[in-house]
């Protein structure tokens, strides 16, 4: 359910619950080492799944770039990657090359920083609750399915 | 999450005595002794590798990003064997070729064992040495670097690491 003079898209698949942060994040993705997809999770009405897909796809590529060695920012957070049509894509890599990516639709309000680290902040943990599961097979880093870590997941996004 | 000293003196005693019980279980089943022992090396540095992994990833979450491998290295010496064994390694030495040894004088694993002949102890602590090998090689595989580890046991309680990068 949209309607367009409410601010920026509010494109959320459930309109009852409020989501805990400012921005409306339309997709979570997890990607393994080796690029690998191990979670695209999509919470748009609007936007098929493929498209993030597609997101994701370059926003590994940035990742890459801003990453690469020689450059001066060592943190793990990495901001916006890029924006592309009305969507914002925001990354995160940690130690272990595991990325975090994070697509909103483009609003005029500001995105604060805290807010966005915060997100990724949760999920990390659940990431690293997730890897510490004996069950859960890091190396051959197959598709996440833990129920644990997709209610952790949708609960960040839907509240 | 601040852990009195005998919160920690009980974990760190439990976790002693289950490696202990694990090296002995992973070496039965063997007719011959060196089977054995190559078997049980090589299970429980899988088994190391595994929890290394699991243990890199918890420990450098807050951590800016490495800038190269010798801080990779120096993480393992320090932030890493903190949180394992509330001390750092004592000596580290590279030939800045891929090559680091890294020195435990009284590795916390080994400071209760003895044998009956003195001089068999290193020989026999060679295979509790794999557990940790693998813990460094797990951590340094999630860290995105390729490696192999192998401990030297001139007497315990000492205990050497050698990293060879690949």
């Amino acid at each position: 359910m949209e309607s367009s003079s409410v601010g920026a898209a509010f494109d959320a698949t459930n309109t009852s619950a409020k989501p805990p942060s400012s921005f409306a994040v339309l997709c979570i993705a997890v990607i393994g080492k080796n690029n690998n997809p191990l979670l695209v999770k999509s919470f748009s009405t609007r936007h098929q799944e493929l498209k993030f897909h597609y997101c994701c796809h370059t926003a590994c590529d940035i990742v890459e770039e801003r990453v690469a060695p020689g450059s001066k920012n060592l943190d793990l957070y990495l901001g916006l990657l890029y924006c592309i049509e009305d969507l914002a894509v925001y990354g995160f890599m940690t130690n272990t090359k595991i990325k975090f990516i994070v697509v909103i639709s483009m609003s005029d309000a500001a995105i604060k920083d805290i807010e966005m680290k915060n997100l990724f902040r949760r999920l990390h943990n659940q990431y690293i609750v997730l890897v510490n599961n004996p069950f859960y097979d890091v190396e051959a880093a197959p598709k996440i399915t833990s129920k644990k870590f997709l209610a952790a997941v949708d609960s960040m996004v839907l509240g | 999450m601040a852990e009195t000293a005998q919160q920690r003196f009980v974990c760190d005693s439990a976790m002693d005595f289950l490696l202990m019980e694990t090296v002995s279980l992973m070496q039965e089943g063997f007719d011959s002794i060196d089977e054995e022992r190559d078997a049980a090396y090589a299970r429980m540095e899988q088994l190391g590798h595994r929890v290394g992994m699991g243990l890199a990833e918890r420990a450098t979450r807050d951590r800016p990003r490495f800038a190269d491998n010798l801080e990779v290295v120096k993480f393992i010496c320090k932030d890493f064997w903190l949180l394992l064994f509330n001390k750092q390694i004592d000596n580290l030495k590279t030939n800045h070729r891929g090559v680091y040894v890294l020195t435990d004088s009284s590795f916390k694993w080994f400071s209760r064992m003895s044998a009956d002949v003195a001089a068999e102890t290193p020989q026999l602590a060679l295979v509790h040495s794999a557990f940790p090998c693998g813990l460094i090689r797990g951590a340094l595989s999630s860290l995105g670097v390729s490696s192999s580890v192998v401990a030297e046991v001139a007497a315990v309680p000492q205990c050497t690491f050698q990293i060879k990068f690949r």
